[in-house]
């Protein structure tokens, strides 16, 4: 029992390292974040992109954090242009891969 | 009561609490400079009050919007109104409008939006006209807007400016242009966080100028005159959906000859963005 449990524990423990592994992150820096209502824009736009996983928004430090698969990558000249369509302004982009 | 004499008294209460004026954090009374986001659909339900002496009209308004680009969004307003008038109550389907706005200017700072649209309404003349009192004006009218608006995580500030040219029916009447003037305000009491409710406290003072309106070119006399309103309101916000509301009090009027003066008008919205 005890070895069932660990390897179970031990699979999960990699199952997860390799979900982790597999994403992208974005961090835009965006201007013009000042109602979360119309912040709504910009969760819809991209997560009517296919491979989009998860759509963060700090309001207040007008910060979006967008989180893809692996096999979803975007330049930022598109992502620029998915934010001035929800109504905002893109000021800087970072990228971090898990 | 003969047709053309309900058109005479009729006051058509609501005929310009009209649209577009749902859009998020739009003033409630005025017009602000939001519009939806490329591709989104808005739907929303208004549900309004005007009442004026013996004269008391409500609507329910079903409005549909669509955000074209992200700056340019257009829509239908589907009113149902019941009208109750001193010797008189009808209701039914009045005019449907058409709406745009485009979003010509728009400066963004962290934390910080200011912007400028134009817009342009349509009321098409669909509304029964027989019935008393009558459902609409039997005319299509337009009006057309500007709209200025700074919004940040704390304050708001909007000012619009709203013309309504009225058209003339079959028989030879026609309200006179309408002027609309508003200066909002509003204040968010706690900081937004995003999928969080979002409360912000709105003070609206509204000026209406009106022409005279007129029987085949000959002006009547108890017609147009100014009224200024100010205006208490609040807008609830949960994710993508929203829940506005207002009411309209009476500061000062200067209506021409014997006229009612406005008691209040209530207009509170739910609205959806999809």
């Amino acid at each position: 029992m005890k070895v069932f449990l660990l390897v179970f524990v031990t699979s999960l423990f990699g199952w997860s390292a390799s979900s982790l592994a597999s994403s992208n992150q974005y961090n835009l820096r965006v201007d013009g974040l000042a109602c979360p209502f119309c912040a709504y824009g910009i969760e819809k736009e991209f997560t009517r992109t296919k491979g989009v996983v998860k759509v963060d928004i700090d309001m207040v430090n007008g910060l979006v954090i967008v989180t893809t698969s692996t096999d979803k990558t975007f330049a930022e000249a598109e992502l620029s242009e998915i934010i001035n369509n929800a109504g905002f302004t893109m000021k800087s982009m970072s990228q971090a891969g898990h | 009561m003969p047709r053309l004499y309900s058109f005479l008294l009729a006051n058509f209460l609501l005929l310009l609490l009209s649209g577009p004026r749902a859009f998020a954090h739009d003033p409630i009374f005025g017009i602000g400079p939001h519009v939806l986001f490329k591709g989104g659909l808005e739907t929303s339900l208004h549900l309004d009050q005007a009442s004026a002496g013996a004269s008391k009209d409500s609507e329910v308004v079903l409005e549909i919007a669509y955000g074209i680009t992200g700056d340019w969004s257009a829509g239908i307003e589907l009113p149902y109104v019941f009208r109750d008038e001193s010797t008189a109550s009808s209701n039914g389907t009045s005019d449907i409008e058409l709406f745009t706005k485009y979003r010509f200017w728009r400066e963004d700072s962290l934390g910080v939006q200011e912007s400028a649209a134009i817009s342009l309404l349509v009321n098409v003349d669909n509304a029964d006209e027989k019935v008393d009192p009558p459902l609409g004006n039997g005319a299509v009218d337009s009006v057309i807007g500007i709209t200025y608006g700074y919004e940040s995580l704390k304050w708001y500030r909007w000012v619009s400016l709203r013309k309504l040219n009225p058209g003339r029916n079959s028989a030879g009447f026609e309200l006179g242009d309408k002027y609309l003037l508003d200066f909002a305000g509003g204040w968010r009491p706690k900081p937004p966080v995003y999928r969080d409710p979002d409360t912000v406290w709105l003070l609206e003072l509204n000026a209406e100028f009106a022409d005279r309106a007129s029987l085949n070119g000959n002006d009547i006399a108890d017609s147009g005159g100014t009224e200024w309103f100010l205006s208490p309101g609040i807008f609830w916000t949960s994710r993508n959906f929203a829940v506005k509301a207002g009411l309209q009090l009476p500061l000062t009027s200067d209506l021409n000859g014997s006229q009612e003066d406005s008691d209040y008008r209530f207009s509170s919205t739910f609205e959806w963005h999809l």
